[in-house]
């Protein structure tokens, strides 16, 4: 239940975490007006807690409350969040020790530093950049969202939902731009460890006592009388549900945040590590997803759920599964976990959209910007971006929150033949991929548009001849074809990429 | 070449995708495990099995990494020793 016992419980902890925020600024010191240190740790994290700084970037509001919520709202498809998050590692481990190697050797501190080395296009490597920061935008505002539930559950019972519902937006808006500013990576990391402690301890003490109330039972009866597929995909959907997890697998470590949680780590081998037992970290997000249907089973929870408006409904699945089956202290504590899994990784995205745009845009622009100059431009558009952040927010109802981490994810996509085939090979022609990527995002913002019928978003699904498929999948495949026949062009027409002789990319 | 340690990576790498990809495999409610559909549970199981799988290639990683550098350092030494003797 919510009381003034969970709201205190709340408080406190929340000014131990940013005690530890500020701590970890301080801790293991490193030189903060360095852009290297503020945004990447030092590059100093062994396994165990790259561990925990990739499992803050990772897993996020998006695992606490929009995969839950779109579960809830739109049934079994959304559970492609759980094979999503097995073989992404999978992919990790074959191409980041690989990117960690050859950046330690050059030097590079994100992806467009070393798009900018193996293809030779300050054009290309500043269009990088770009889409970089754009796709981290929706990602943020999703962690808003998350946030904002949180304190819609904390304050339902104050006044007005509409109200509430405003209130917690700005409120959760304030308190993250406020803690960006300082402590940068290496503060988020410690605070990660808090933020996994407690919700470890939330999401279990939540499943035992569904389990003490025969919940999944009940939950499987109730929620089979409703229309929505819950406990298997109509097979129409097949093409959806692998298309959502293999490209979503693929887009995750394309974003500039986790590029940095990677390089911050201090060997190829801990990165390979780390990547590998990740997927015991997601056996929390497949519990957590199943609390979308779960809340059927707990007849107060679904009351508590129905009482608000639509748009907002999923986001209080979790919440009202805690405030409901945990004692007061607890579910106050629970709440702080999933409130600082929005804060911190919304921290740690603004960081790295931040990084990108002071080396790659800010320095291509301006090149004599003194180390000290660097850090302070990434510390006034880390607050900047969260601005921009915040326009998504209203651009996608609640409920419906995991599409703006798709749609973020359709724009990271278009990186890919750069980026991961850049690691493959340097013959692929620098136009070529700058057309690709252009042609990539557009289609992929215009297909969003279509599929939605040019009003609120709601899906990143579109129909095909196969059934609807993900979107991301149908402009990353306009952008390999758009790269692949200009490259063809280029080499016909003798078109090289002008590099140095004997150049040492990798 | 493509060596036996290196099939064993790409297997341990591969099983879990081709296992989740294989859908009409678990796209079912039968069996049930503890009131839980199997189309959940056996998804949810994949992760410490895939766990398990990658790290064990991780390890293998390191393995075959160690030995990669340990031919190149053999190669790098007998070609600076020809060098000295053509001098």
């Amino acid at each position: 239940m919510i009381d003034l016992l969970s709201i205190a419980v709340f408080i406190a902890l929340f000014i131990f975490f940013v005690f530890l925020g500020f701590w970890g600024a301080r801790w293991r010191k490193g030189d903060l007006t360095k852009l290297k240190e503020w945004g990447l740790a030092g590059g100093r994290l062994g396994t165990f807690l790259g561990w925990f700084l990739l499992g803050a970037d990772i897993y996020t509001a998006y695992t606490f409350i929009a995969v839950p919520s779109s579960l809830f709202a739109k049934g079994a498809i959304y559970f492609f969040a759980a094979p999503y998050v097995i073989i992404t590692y999978a992919f990790a481990m074959w191409a980041m020790p690989r990117f960690w190697k050859i950046a330690n050797k050059h030097g590079y501190i994100t992806m467009a530093d070393f798009v900018k080395g193996v293809f030779n296009s300050r054009l290309l490597a500043v269009s990088i950049a770009l889409v970089g920061i754009v796709a981290e935008l929706p990602y943020i505002a999703l962690q808003i969202v998350g946030m904002q539930a949180v304190l819609i559950a904390l304050l339902s019972s104050f006044g007005a939902v509409n109200t509430i519902i405003e209130f917690s937006l700005i409120i959760s808006f304030v308190i993250l731009a406020a803690f960006t500013w300082t402590s940068g990576l290496r503060g988020a990391t410690l605070a990660g460890v808090l933020k996994d402690a407690l919700i470890l301890v939330s999401v279990v003490a939540v499943v035992v006592a569904v389990i003490t109330l025969g919940g999944f039972h009940n939950a499987f009866v109730n929620a089979s009388a409703t229309n929505i597929h819950y406990f298997t995909l109509p097979s129409s959907l097949y093409n959806a549900y692998w298309s959502l997890f293999v490209f979503s697998a693929l887009a995750l470590y394309l974003y500039p945040h986790v590029v940095n949680g990677t390089l911050a780590q201090k060997s190829a081998k801990s990165v390979r590590r780390t990547a590998s037992l990740l997927p015991l970290y997601s056996i929390g997000l497949g519990l957590l997803a199943m609390f979308g249907f779960v809340v059927y089973g707990v007849p107060a929870a679904l009351k508590y759920v129905n009482s608000f408006p639509a748009a907002v409904q999923g986001t209080q699945v979790v919440p009202g599964l805690i405030l409901t089956l945990l004692p007061s202290w607890l579910s106050g504590a629970a709440l702080l976990g999933i409130f600082i899994g929005g804060l911190v990784p919304a921290a740690i995205m603004a960081i790295a959209a931040a990084n990108l745009f002071t080396r790659n845009i800010a320095k291509e622009i301006k090149p004599n910007i003194t180390p000290k100059g660097e850090t302070k431009i990434a510390q006034v558009f880390a607050v900047v971006f969260k601005f921009l952040a915040l326009g998504f927010v209203f651009l996608i109802p609640a409920t419906y929150a995991i599409q703006l981490q798709l749609f973020g994810g359709i724009l990271i996509l278009q990186v890919l033949p750069s980026f991961i085939f850049g690691m493959i090979t340097k013959n692929l022609n620098r136009r070529a991929l700058f057309l690709g990527l252009v042609a990539g995002v557009a289609s992929g913002v215009y297909i969003m548009e279509a599929a939605n019928s040019y009003a609120t978003w709601t899906t990143t699904l579109v129909g095909t001849g196969l059934g609807p498929v993900f979107i991301g999948m149908i402009a990353l495949a306009i952008n390999i074809a758009v790269v692949l026949v200009g490259t063809g062009i280029a080499n016909a027409m003798n078109i090289t990429n002008a590099l140095p002789k004997n150049a040492d990319v990798y | 070449m493509v060596e036996a340690i290196d099939v064993s990576i790409a297997v341990l790498l591969l099983v879990p995708l081709i296992a989740l990809l294989a859908i009409p495999t678990y796209n079912m409610v039968n069996p049930t495990l503890g009131g839980v559909a199997f189309f959940y549970w056996y998804q949810i199981l994949w992760m410490p099995l895939g766990a398990l799988l990658y790290f064990i290639a991780a390890l293998l990683w390191e393995k075959r990494d160690m030995r990669v550098e340990k031919a190149a350092r053999a190669a790098s030494r007998s070609k600076s020793g020809a060098r000295r003797k053509r001098r």
